[in-house]
């Protein structure tokens, strides 16, 4: 009989508060395994996983990661001003291309993704796996 | 007379790129409002749309982002898809241009039209301009009149003359310190040498970054080429770059990394070197290739 209490307990539970905290922790999971998938393609470079309070890089050429950083956080301020300026909303996607290469930036839930690659390589099954 | 000339040349691209902006929409009318960011800073609105201070602003941090593109080598491209919309920055050559679309538009379609249209229109414009503003042809030429040294070598004083006339020629002031420079060139060096000394007018393109050192110019492979084979040097390492306020700087000189701005006559200068000389983009700068002593 206690058994069966205890397994009852454990089925139905009464508080829910830790409910939102680990669905955040499983997105932030999956996230992770979907973009690691995603730097093992030919071309991809690495990518930034931000968080409000925190953020996880993987960049194959660890010289390059505060340049990214600085190019990551420029540009999304540099796509607010411009979407503001034309009224345009909230942004979906970024894709800004350089002479060599490009990176893609998202907007998932609370996390900003910015994807960098070699410039053949086509975003856009990325911005579909990502979203 | 030089700072005329220079206006004149912005109102006459200002007023062809607004039409080719008007033109552009005609063909896509998806485009809602589309803007040009020329090289030397200044916003062209197309279809008489105003330019308000928001768009001014978005704009001027669109300028800042690509001076921190470095990392990727400069921003080519980018596209911004939002909820109500689209925007499709591309560069074109040295300017970028901005457009404001709906969430419809079909991209290669304007991509195609853009990229058609503006680098012919700004391949005429730089073509009459280089024409009209600047006295020096893009071929580089001996810099001193040739037939009174072609019969004997000349003394120092008639090469003094030469720079006085071809001063006066390019009706712009050269500093005391760069005919001290050119005189003392006269005396020292062999004749040949001196008369053959190429010097350009370039238009200056200016860039930045975390990594860009700022005693270091860019100029077009050709240009070099020519001055390294006229002054019969494997490589040019240095020029000095003089602007016609007078200022002069001697930089390392390095070929142009971007080749989209290839052989549009410019000379790139880092941020700083620009802050020095109190040139802005678009200016037109004095090059002359530095001839190492030991040559």
């Amino acid at each position: 009989m206690p058994i069966k209490k205890k397994v009852a307990q454990i089925e139905a539970p009464e508080h829910v508060d830790w409910a939102p905290k680990i669905e955040v922790k499983e997105q932030l999971t999956d996230l992770r395994a979907v973009l690691e998938k995603i730097q093992a393609k030919e071309g991809v470079i690495g990518y930034i996983l931000r968080a409000a309070t925190s953020a996880s890089v993987d960049i194959k050429d660890p010289s390059k990661i505060i340049d990214y950083a600085v190019l990551s956080a420029s540009t999304l301020e540099s796509a607010e001003g411009l979407l503001e300026a034309f009224g345009l909303g909230k942004f979906c996607s970024i894709v800004v291309e350089g002479r060599d290469l490009k990176v893609l930036l998202l907007t998932i839930g609370e996390y900003r993704v910015s994807v960098f690659m070699e410039k053949n390589v086509d975003h856009d099954p990325i911005r579909k796996e990502l979203l | 007379m030089f700072g005329e000339k220079i206006a004149l040349n912005e109102e006459t691209y200002t007023l062809a790129f607004k039409n080719a902006l008007t033109e552009i929409k005609n063909v896509c009318p998806e485009i809602n409002r589309s803007f040009i960011l020329m090289s030397n800073g200044a916003l062209i609105a197309g279809d008489e749309q105003a330019v308000d201070p928001s768009v001014e602003r978005a704009v001027r941090s669109l300028q800042d982002l690509a001076e921190k593109t470095v990392s990727v080598g400069g921003l080519d491209g980018l596209l911004i898809d939002a909820e109500n919309g689209k925007i499709y920055v591309s560069r074109i050559n040295s300017m970028y241009l901005i457009t404001a679309l709906s969430k419809q538009t079909d991209l290669t379609y304007l991509r195609t039209v853009s990229g058609v249209i503006l680098p012919t229109i700004l391949k005429v414009l730089d073509s009459i301009s280089l024409e009209v503003v600047s006295p020096t042809p893009l071929r580089s030429v001996p810099r001193f009149p040739s037939t009174p040294f072609e019969s004997e070598p000349p003394t120092p004083l008639m090469e003094e003359k030469a720079v006085e006339e071809t001063a006066e020629e390019i009706e712009a002031p050269v500093s005391s310190e760069a005919r001290d420079v050119l005189a003392s060139e006269t005396e020292s060096e062999s004749p040949k040498r001196s008369t053959d000394l190429p010097s350009q007018q370039l238009i200056v393109d200016k860039f930045g970054g975390l990594m860009v050192r700022s005693d270091t110019v860019q100029i077009d492979l050709g240009i070099l080429q020519r001055w390294g084979s006229s002054l019969n040097l494997k490589e040019i390492r240095e020029v000095d770059v003089e602007t016609f306020s007078g200022k002069t700087v001697r930089c390392k000189a390095k070929v142009i990394s971007d080749q989209k701005l290839e052989g549009r006559g410019l000379i790139r200068i880092p941020e700083k070197t620009c802050e020095t000389l109190e040139v802005k983009r678009g200016e037109l700068v004095k090059v002359k290739p530095v001839v190492p002593e030991s040559e």
